[in-house]
């Protein structure tokens, strides 16, 4: 029986009434397959936005071009499964054999003629029409940063730079001092729980980044986010397009050491280490 | 014997035109020389009609060496197959080691034409950058001019004297040609693999006021990814000559006129098929050296080949590799159907594509969605809250390395489908091998999600435990399996040829694959340089000085693939006029035993 | 057929391949703007140019950057406002343009009281190099009045007469310091600037060896605590010195006992 029962299977005694009706059902690979489909689609559609909030955090949906990703993995997969035994290929391709070639079939056939076309003349439609909505955005989030930059008129170079504030005075005040510029300047986009939902980040796209995420600056070392701030939007690499960020470049607002203290502070606040240079001759 | 010695004629015409076109591109490059002390400064740069010189010398370098891998990758397992020959005194892996060599004859002179060709591009198109090369490395090039004339010349040997030295100690001394011939052929590749990496990464006293006559000449030779690329093109080479003769055996089975030949190249197909899958399991972890080295060498090349403009490439490549996997293994699923055995284990079949197909959605989820404006302020960013988590590298090694633990249990099940093993700790071993898997999936999990809570310079390190625990449940697997199925009984002898025709397509696709990948793949490796020819040494003051987009990138590969494909395809169907391959029925009736030392 | 067959499967895959890579976002790695002047150049690019020569290559925000070692060329000055402002008026009878291209074609011409003169190699740069920068200078509060005609002109004078040789005829080790401006930034017995390492006790602290490829190659090896200041130093000083010179100098600062 198909991978369906097997499932069911797993689920257990409540859903076993169910279960035999849909093994009832679902008696050749032809429908066993479309009824993989289908499921794989809810399960996309539906079920991924169930995982986040196991874990307490917000829910959100799949972006179509993921779902269609997905589901192109799913209908290989069906196809490489009904395929892979000669015996439930021949069985799978029955029905479709069916329907192109036996008299009585001829509505089914008929319904198709129509349904295929159909549907293919209402793609081009919808593809077609003009559309108000901005097209999706393909900027890298992490472009690759300069070599070295000029901040505030004086060239830094940022291979291998270190936040010199580690090794200068107490982590302590620096963090006092980077927790008063960052609710001072950052908070009202990046907001109070550094998740990047501040007042204004709702107006904003790209949305400002959440620091919480393990998949911001826990991925980066001190002198990139050095860099981003300092640069901020306007400094983007053509990467970052086709539209840039709305944070501002704050080398114009902030000093070195105000900007090293804030990037303690974010990394002292959501318990992130940064990632650190690799030290140069190590042998792995 | 007329008709032998009239090939014989033939051959040799062929066999010294890849000499003929080395020793012409020697003296040319020799008399060059004295024109430039002569105060003739040559120009910078020549002009491609049509098409850009871009494409024109990017063209002539991937096919020469698309057939220069072919033509190292084939004698790596002909000589395996010889040596198999020999040992078990089965004349199938002599015949199939043969046949693998007169395919080599013929793409050597490929190779040879199209390095030609590549060698008159650069003269003609790159002026520049070919002097300052040929400055600082001429001394390899002569020493490679001469390898590359000792290594025709074992070749001629080896395939010619196939037949002479056939039995006892000659067999022996000829199988010692096949392994000198391998050794030719890396150290060819190894000299043209310094000049190339040299572009990449020169060595950190090179600077742009450097004249090529004062850069150290070992320095520029063995410079920072000089042997990482060695490595990775040396494992490369043998699945692409796997994929590729399994090619070849998919197309002599379809056009097949007898159940003989139809059982020959089936079996032919499956040899293929395995040499290839099992190197690509190997081949990520060269690869990661490699990128590591990159890092190493300079961050700046290393961001921008994960993560700035090349991004999307991996993306790419994720499918590309997803495609091999699932096309390896269903090969080997649609081959059960001919092993009587094999149906105990076909319910199993449907949970490893399972698997696979997590893995290869994992694989392929972007880290930055493609997304809309509703759809990203939905998602509060661009990260998903909970497929973002499946975008970084923790997520993606554990997904390859599942994916490699299916294909090898794949191939187990495969092995093990006809045969009953007759020792009596059979259940104990088989629950060993179970536990095995059990225990390196379980690592492999562990390091993948302890992976998020540990900073990066951990997390790298992890990756090595993960492939670790992969291979020695490997090998630990292959020991056990090896002694439980000594002396097995057979549930029946496979029927080869005995197998649906879509199963060959799926090596097709299989090779085409791996040769896309592999123009994708150089695509990404001189495309980091950007700007430059020699990285941060001689920059690219052409027209085509921009390294393109992805787009324009695939256009050209897919027509280097093409042409490769037609070529392989002609020169395949002219060794087939040369000689027919002489297949005996009785050898082809595969023992239970026999297959087992296949694999 | 089944020629066509395997013919239809490897182009379908190539095809499906291809579209692939051009359906996701095409990023194509562009080549960096490379300065390059011409007679119609427009004062919009030379001022480009200029701030792009002004914050990196050039090296002028070493000194200039610093407040007490050169005035700040960006911002107010004693009241006479940025150099864009201030600079018509420094000398009597020299417009603004003049100023700045003469203080820069003779570092030791025009030196503010209270400062050394300007460590400026004026043959690092080409002609055409140093009329951008005039022109960035007079974009900061000022009108530009650089053009394309005294860039054609530069670029005649780079082209007949390449830059070159010594830069004073004397083989006296202070002679030399002077006229090739190492006094700029370091310091012997009180004359000098303190930004490089001091002249005095330099041979005591450092071998031959080093001293004189310090010399010729200024950005092999930095001194210890001078990190930040790598890439000030002219690399050009080999060009500039005769050979004899070079051992002058080498010897002297040897000689430089603690």
């Amino acid at each position: 029986m198909g991978a369906l029962k097997s499932v069911f299977r797993l689920l257990g005694t409540p859903f076993r009434p169910i279960s035999s009706v849909m093994a009832r059902f679902l008696n050749t690979p032809f429908r066993q397959a479309t009824a993989v489909l289908l499921f794989s689609y809810v399960l996309i559609e539906v079920g991924i936005p169930f995982i986040p909030p196991l874990f307490g955090v917000a829910s959100a949906p799949v972006p179509n071009t993921v779902v269609l990703e997905y589901l192109v993995i799913a209908i290989v997969g069906i196809l490489l499964w009904v395929s892979d035994n000669e015996q439930r290929w021949s069985e799978f391709k029955q029905p479709i054999h069916d329907v192109l070639v036996q008299p009585e079939r001829r509505m089914a056939r008929g319904a198709l003629l129509v349904i295929v076309p159909g549907f293919i003349a209402f793609q081009a439609y919808t593809s077609a029409q003009p559309d108000i909505s901005a097209p999706p955005s393909f900027r890298a989030i992490h472009p690759a940063p300069p070599t070295s930059i000029t901040f505030q008129g004086e060239q830094m170079v940022l291979d291998g730079l270190e936040n010199p504030l580690r090794s200068a005075g107490s982590l302590e005040e620096h963090y006092e001092v980077g927790k008063s510029i960052y609710y001072k300047n950052c908070m009202a986009c990046h907001g109070d729980g550094l998740q990047g939902r501040g007042h204004y980040a709702q107006a904003f796209n790209p949305a400002p980044l959440s620091f919480q995420d393990a998949g911001t600056i826990a991925m980066l070392t001190e002198s990139f986010v050095f860099w981003r701030i300092a640069k901020g939007g306007p400094g983007l690499p053509s990467e970052g397009a086709p539209w840039n960020s709305a944070m501002p470049a704050w080398e114009d607002f902030l000093t070195a050491d105000e900007i090293w203290s804030v990037i303690i502070f974010l990394y002292e606040q959501t318990g992130h280490d940064p990632r650190t240079w690799e030290l140069e001759g190590e042998e792995h | 014997m007329p008709k032998i010695s009239r090939r014989a004629e033939w051959s040799w015409l062929q066999a010294s035109l890849p000499v003929a076109i080395v020793v012409a591109i020697g003296l040319i490059a020799i008399a060059i020389e004295p024109l430039a002390a002569q105060g003739y400064t040559p120009r910078e740069y020549g002009d491609f009609p049509v098409i850009g010189s871009r494409a024109a010398i990017w063209i002539a370098a991937q096919l020469h060496l698309f057939f220069a891998a072919f033509v190292l990758g084939v004698p790596m397992f002909a000589v395996v197959a010889e040596a198999i020959g020999i040992f078990s005194s089965d004349d199938r892996y002599d015949k199939l080691a043969k046949e693998f060599t007169r395919l080599l004859l013929v793409s050597y002179s490929a190779t040879a034409i199209w390095g030609a060709i590549l060698v008159f591009g650069l003269i003609t198109l790159y002026p520049g950058l070919w002097g300052y090369l040929s400055e600082i490395f001429a001394p390899s090039m002569w020493v490679y001019v001469g390898i590359f004339f000792f290594e025709s010349f074992t070749l001629y040997l080896y395939y010619y004297g196939w037949d002479r030295w056939k039995k006892g100690r000659a067999k022996w001394g000829h199988w010692g040609l096949g392994i000198l011939l391998n050794l030719w052929g890396t150290a060819v590749m190894l000299i043209a693999n310094s000049w190339l990496t040299y572009m990449m990464s020169p060595p950190a006293e090179v600077t742009p006021d450097t004249a090529p006559g004062m850069v150290q000449f070992w320095s520029a030779f063995a410079n920072a990814t000089w042997m990482p690329i060695n490595i990775h093109r040396l494992i490369a080479n043998v699945v692409f000559g796997g994929a590729i003769v399994g090619a070849y055996a998919a197309y002599r089975f379809l056009s097949a006129k007898t159940d003989e030949e139809r059982a020959h190249y089936d079996w032919m197909g499956y040899i293929g098929n395995f040499i290839a899958i099992s190197a690509l399991i190997v081949l990520p972890f060269a690869g990661y050296w490699l990128g590591r080295e990159i890092y190493e060498f300079n961050q700046q090349m290393g961001t921008t080949m994960m993560g700035g403009f090349m991004s999307w490439l991996w993306v790419v490549q994720a499918f590309l590799i997803a495609v091999l996997f699932l096309a390896g293994n269903y090969y080997l699923w649609v081959g059960m159907g001919r092993i009587p055995g094999a149906e105990r284990f076909m319910p199993y079949t449907k949970w490893m594509l399972l698997v696979l197909l997590i893995g290869a959605a994992v694989w392929a989820t972007p880290r930055n969605m493609i997304a809309d404006r509703a759809e990203i302020t939905a998602m509060g960013g661009q990260f998903h809250p909970f497929l973002g988590v499946l975008g970084v590298m923790s997520a993606k090694n554990t997904a390859v390395n599942f994916m490699i633990l299916t294909t090898f249990l794949s191939f187990l099940l495969y092995r093990r489908a006809n045969k009953k093993a007759v020792v009596s700790w059979e259940k104990t071993g088989t629950t060993i091998q179970g536990a095995l898997f059990a225990v390196s999936a379980a690592v492999v999990l562990f390091y993948g999600i302890y992976g998020y809570f540990v900073p990066s310079i951990v997390r790298i390190g992890f990756s090595v435990y993960q492939v670790l625990a992969v291979i020695a449940a490997i090998i630990l697997v292959v020991v056990i399996d090896v002694f439980m199925m000594r002396g097995a009984e057979s549930r029946g002898e496979i029927r080869w040829g005995e197998m649906p025709e879509r199963s060959q397509y799926a090596l097709f696709i299989l090779a085409v694959t791996f040769t896309w990948l592999m123009g994708l793949m150089g695509f990404a490796r001189s495309g980091i340089r950007q700007h430059w020819h020699v990285f941060e040494v001689i920059r690219d003051t052409s027209v085509d000085a921009a390294t393109p987009a992805l787009g324009y990138a695939s256009i050209v590969i897919s027509a280097c693939v093409l042409i490769f494909l037609s070529l392989v395809t002609f020169i395949f169907w002219v060794g087939g006029l040369a000689e027919k391959p002489v297949i005996s029925g009785t050898a082809v009736g595969a023992t239970a035993s026999a297959s087992a030392d296949g694999d | 057929m089944t020629n066509i067959k395997v013919l239809g499967v490897m182009i379908g895959t190539l095809a499906v391949y291809t579209w692939i890579a051009n359906a996701i976002p095409q990023i194509e790695s562009a080549v960096p703007e490379e300065v390059s002047f011409s007679a119609d150049v427009s004062p919009a690019e030379l001022v480009a140019a200029g701030a792009e020569l002004y914050s990196g290559g050039g090296g002028c925000t070493t000194c200039h950057g610093l407040e007490t070692r050169a005035p700040n060329l960006l911002t107010d000055y004693n009241g006479e406002g940025t150099i864009g402002q201030r600079c018509g008026t420094r000398v009597s009878g020299q417009d603004c343009k003049t100023y700045l291209h003469e203080s820069m074609m003779d570092p030791a011409g025009y030196v503010l009281e209270g400062f050394e003169p300007m460590v400026f190699q004026a043959r690092v740069l080409s002609g055409a190099q140093i009329w951008s920068l005039v022109a960035f200078l007079q974009d900061q509060g000022g009108v530009v009045t650089v053009s394309g005609s005294d860039v054609a002109t530069a670029a005649e004078a780079d082209a007949a007469a390449p830059a070159g040789g010594p830069m004073v005829a004397s083989n006296d080790p202070l002679e030399i310091m002077r006229g090739n401006l190492c006094l700029g930034c370091h310091m012997l017995d009180g004359e000098g600037a303190e930004l490089g390492p001091a002249f005095d006790g330099m041979g005591s602290r450092i071998a031959t060896d080093r001293i004189r490829t310090g010399i010729i190659d200024p950005a092999l090896e930095i001194a210890e605590g001078f990190d930040h200041l790598a890439g000030s130093m002219p690399p050009n000083l080999g060009d500039m010195l005769t050979a004899r010179q070079l051992e002058v100098l080498v010897d002297f600062l040897a000689g430089q006992g603690g």
